[in-house]
């Protein structure tokens, strides 16, 4: 059954989205991205340093078969920076697919929404893909779903913490009211946040630390890639409804009974 | 000529143009975004763009990032 992601009228067949960052070697990004089957990754942007040619990514990534690039705006601090970095971006991805991030405080890293809304703004006149990192509020999510963002990605936990969903029950609310995908974006540590994430009715994750910063990043991905197919499949499988009380489930009938009186 | 590249002072001493800053620098053109005084420059118009001098110039490639 094929079961197609669409963002933006670009289509992907796998739901787990990687980013390349905090690996502690190139190699072992790249076995990461081919034991994900992602079909999405981010990447940021840096001033070209000639003695340090082997921190771009561009060649390596290339290569890569069906493996589409997401250039973010990450250091940009404003509405104005995050533009400036998203054109840039394209220029090297030849691609209108922008993850737009705006965090300017380094202690939490958390989305300053009104500098985020105002990018978006802007970017989608410029015939941007946009994908927002946002805090999962669902007023914000609306919000940039008129605007005319192609999806949302609220953060489970903030960035690099692998706190998981801690902010499962605004994600829920944000899912039930969306018209555009929603995708989970910073905070998961295991693959069963990202198979829950995905049983309640995300259409996507986005998943970094929890994968290069483990002791096997490859084996990690491998395991998200279960996670999110088997949260994706219970999804649309239907989870049984929930009961305060037992339902017993074999027959209670008395018959061990017959007989003592 | 006098430019500031990635925020650092650097003597040019080529053609004068995007393209030769680039080659000059040894960057792989291919890999590289580029902005002069805040101004994203594509990289068809690099061969044609003259810099002036004290012009500020931001060349950027993709790393790893999240």
């Amino acid at each position: 059954m094929s079961d197609i992601l669409q963002i933006g009228g670009q289509e992907f067949g796998s739901r787990l989205f990687l980013g390349t960052g905090k690996f502690s070697s190139t190699k072992a990004m790249i076995e990461s991205v081919k034991a994900s089957g992602t079909e999405l990754v981010t990447v940021a942007l840096r001033r070209f340093n000639r003695d340090q040619a082997e921190d771009d990514l561009y060649g390596p990534l290339a290569e890569l078969k069906n493996v589409r690039l997401m250039p973010n705006t990450s250091g940009a601090m404003n509405a104005k920076e995050a533009i400036r970095a998203a054109m840039l971006g394209r220029e090297l991805s030849k691609s209108p697919i922008v993850k737009l991030e705006i965090h300017p405080n380094p202690h939490h890293l958390l989305p300053d929404a009104i500098e985020t809304y105002e990018a978006a703004i802007e970017l989608v006149k410029q015939g941007f893909i946009v994908l927002p990192y946002i805090p999962a509020d669902p007023v914000l999510a609306k919000r940039l779903e008129d605007v005319g963002c192609a999806a949302v990605m609220p953060l489970g936990a903030a960035i690099g913490t692998g706190k998981g969903l801690s902010t499962a029950g605004m994600i829920k609310i944000i899912i039930r009211d969306a018209n555009v995908p929603v995708i989970v974006d910073a905070g998961l540590r295991a693959p069963s946040e990202a198979a829950c994430a995905m049983e309640m009715g995300c259409d996507a994750v986005l998943v970094n630390s929890a994968i290069a910063a483990a002791a096997h990043p490859a084996a990690m991905a491998a395991a998200f890639k279960t996670g999110v197919e088997a949260g994706r499949a219970a999804r649309l499988a239907g989870l049984m409804p929930t009961s305060e009380v037992a339902v017993a489930s074999s027959p209670l009938t008395s018959f061990l009974s017959n007989g003592d009186s | 000529m006098r430019l500031t590249v990635n925020g650092e002072t650097h003597e040019h001493r080529g053609a004068g143009t995007v393209e030769a800053l680039l080659g000059e620098l040894g960057a792989n053109q291919a890999h590289t975004a580029l902005m002069v005084n805040g101004n994203v420059v594509p990289s068809n118009d690099w061969k044609t763009t003259t810099l002036n001098e004290n012009d500020e110039v931001e060349m950027l490639v993709f790393v790893g990032g999240g």
